[in-house]
């Protein structure tokens, strides 16, 4: 079964259900209306490339978001 | 006071307070108190998404055509990762400005001072705007601005624990010496501490947790809001020195003669 590391954990998906894009995880994951920040294997995606960004089984995702902070 | 704008970098504030955004029961109260300070440089951090409670936005609670978005590098324990924060926060904020943090011990988290020099050397030649949060070292304030930072920000005290300024003599070194501004941060408790801070001369002084933690946390804001403007001012006046003995206030030339 193909998986992802998202924020530390791994994630298992069926074949059919894989997200193709970084676009399609963050929609599955429910999180298009935060203002995300996403690395892949240690590199910084920007946003526009969200969507052609293709993923691929064993990937290692970092999603950040700004949170309150001093 | 028309002309007293502070310039960090080429951008003008004419408030001089720096409001953090950690703490606060709700974004909504953290608005209302940063409205109340009008505060133009507001901290941010970055942390990871929690996929099971992603929470809610907010970074929209911030009104960032009044204030500048100043994210931080808190949780960094070197220079490497500070980097890393660093750039990812550059990516969520589409701006430069980075409040640099490397505390690698959680108990006091006192800032390391030879990774966040190694880090600021970096993160300049990176094209960041770089606010150091240090200890209060007057030698490693020259070291960081020389390698090009834009401010540096004495700490007065342990982040968070509301002591006041505590660092006095050493911060007196710094304000004298520095040609960058010079923020207070941390340890900043009560409106009196950052009146303080202002009245030996400090550019700004940031404040977080006395905001955050107090019952009424838009009415404490205010209250900071006019410490500051009343230290500054008293600063810009240039005030008495201190002596041992009574100087009279009334004339003394003798009692109804």
């Amino acid at each position: 079964m193909p998986e992802l590391k998202i924020n530390g954990s791994i994630k298992s998906y069926e074949s059919n259900s894989f997200p193709a894009s970084l676009s399609d995880l963050i929609t599955a994951l429910d999180l298009s209306n935060i203002s995300i920040v996403a690395e892949i294997n240690g590199t910084i995606i920007r946003k526009e490339d969200f969507p052609n960004t293709a993923l691929q089984d064993g990937m290692t995702i970092e999603l950040v978001k700004f949170v309150g902070g001093g | 006071m028309n002309n007293d704008n502070l310039v960090i970098s080429g951008r003008e504030f004419s408030s001089r307070l720096f409001v953090g955004t950690g703490k606060f029961s709700s974004a909504e109260v953290m608005s209302a108190a940063i409205k109340a300070s009008e505060s133009e440089m507001v901290t941010v951090a970055l942390r990871r998404v929690n996929i099971a409670d992603p929470g809610d936005n907010m970074i929209e609670k911030i009104d960032t055509s009044k204030c500048q978005l100043l994210p931080n590098t808190s949780g960094a324990r070197d220079a490497e990762e500070a980097i890393r924060v660093a750039m990812l926060s550059r990516e969520a904020s589409g701006n430069n400005w980075i409040k640099l943090e490397v505390t690698p011990d959680p108990y006091y988290l006192l800032p390391d001072p030879i990774e966040t020099l190694k880090a600021t050397e970096k993160l300049v030649k990176e094209g960041f705007i770089v606010l150091p949060y240090i200890n209060a070292d007057p030698i490693l304030a020259l070291h960081l601005q020389d390698a090009g930072a834009a401010t540096v920000m004495p700490l007065g005290s342990p982040i968070g624990s509301n002591q006041g300024i505590k660092t006095r003599a050493n911060i007196e070194i710094i304000i004298e010496q520095a040609h960058v501004p010079v923020v207070v941060d941390a340890g900043i408790g009560l409106p009196s501490h950052a009146a303080e801070a202002m009245e030996m001369g400090a550019d700004a002084v940031l404040v977080n947790t006395a905001l955050a933690v107090a019952t009424d946390p838009v009415q404490i804001s205010t209250a900071f809001k006019l410490a500051v403007q009343a230290g500054r001012m008293a600063f810009l006046s240039g005030p008495g020195s201190a002596s041992k003995q009574a100087e009279a206030s009334s004339p003394l030339t003798g009692f109804l003669a």
